[in-house]
């Protein structure tokens, strides 16, 4: 069971001009770029820990295991397999013929 | 802004998972009234799969930051139990449709059939 947190998708308290000034490093993982939006080569599509998404076409996994573009394109969220996901970025000349 | 994306298996015409990662911003912390909508909607949602339809669904989400939540969804044990799996399901699809619809500039919704 998840506890009701009515801010859960809301940035936290916002910080007026303190003078701890630090921050601290987001792991803002997840959706960078949107099934079908336009990328430029080593734009960050999605940032992961482990591979929920797997690196498709023209993409490819770094150290953190985030998955950015290779190639300037659109990208593509697909099947692979019976259960498991890719992302895959074509040439624009490419997806418009997908 | 809030990337939404609901995943549906064409063949077994079951929605098998959903995610959402990032913040709505349509206000500051306390009066985000998207961020309030899509947070109540998702989490009754994986509360409603547990206690209503019986499932463990797999929740991956990051609640210390919040804005990321992965959620896949196992098969049913019986019929009964899968029909109102689905039921939830396509209700929270509903209700992000029409959040998304309304606030557009604060949520985007993907809907993928594999």
């Amino acid at each position: 069971m998840l506890e009701m947190n009515l801010q859960f998708f809301s940035h936290h308290k916002g910080g007026g001009s303190t003078a701890n000034g630090r921050d601290s490093a987001g792991r803002r993982l997840g959706t960078k770029a949107a099934d079908g939006s336009k990328v430029t080569t080593g734009s960050i599509i999605y940032r992961q820990r482990g591979t929920h998404i797997y690196p498709g076409k023209n993409v490819k996994r770094a150290g953190d295991d985030t998955l950015f573009a290779l190639v300037d394109g659109v990208v593509r969220f697909e099947r692979m397999g019976r259960s498991k996901r890719q992302v895959s970025v074509y040439p624009v000349s490419e997806a418009v013929a997908k | 802004m809030i990337l939404a994306n609901i995943i549906h298996d064409k063949q077994s015409d079951r929605i098998t998972s959903f995610s959402l990662s990032g913040h709505a911003d349509s206000g500051e912390y306390g009066k985000d009234i998207v961020c309030a909508a899509v947070s109540v909607l998702s989490i009754s949602t994986v509360n409603g799969l547990t206690e209503v339809a019986n499932l463990e669904p797999k929740v991956v989400s990051d609640d210390i930051e919040g804005g990321f939540m992965e959620v896949t969804v196992p098969e049913a044990n019986s019929s009964v139990d899968e029909i109102a799996a689905q039921a939830i399901l396509s209700t929270f699809q509903n209700g992000m449709r029409d959040i998304s619809q309304s606030y557009a500039d604060y949520i985007k919704l993907d809907i993928t059939i594999d």
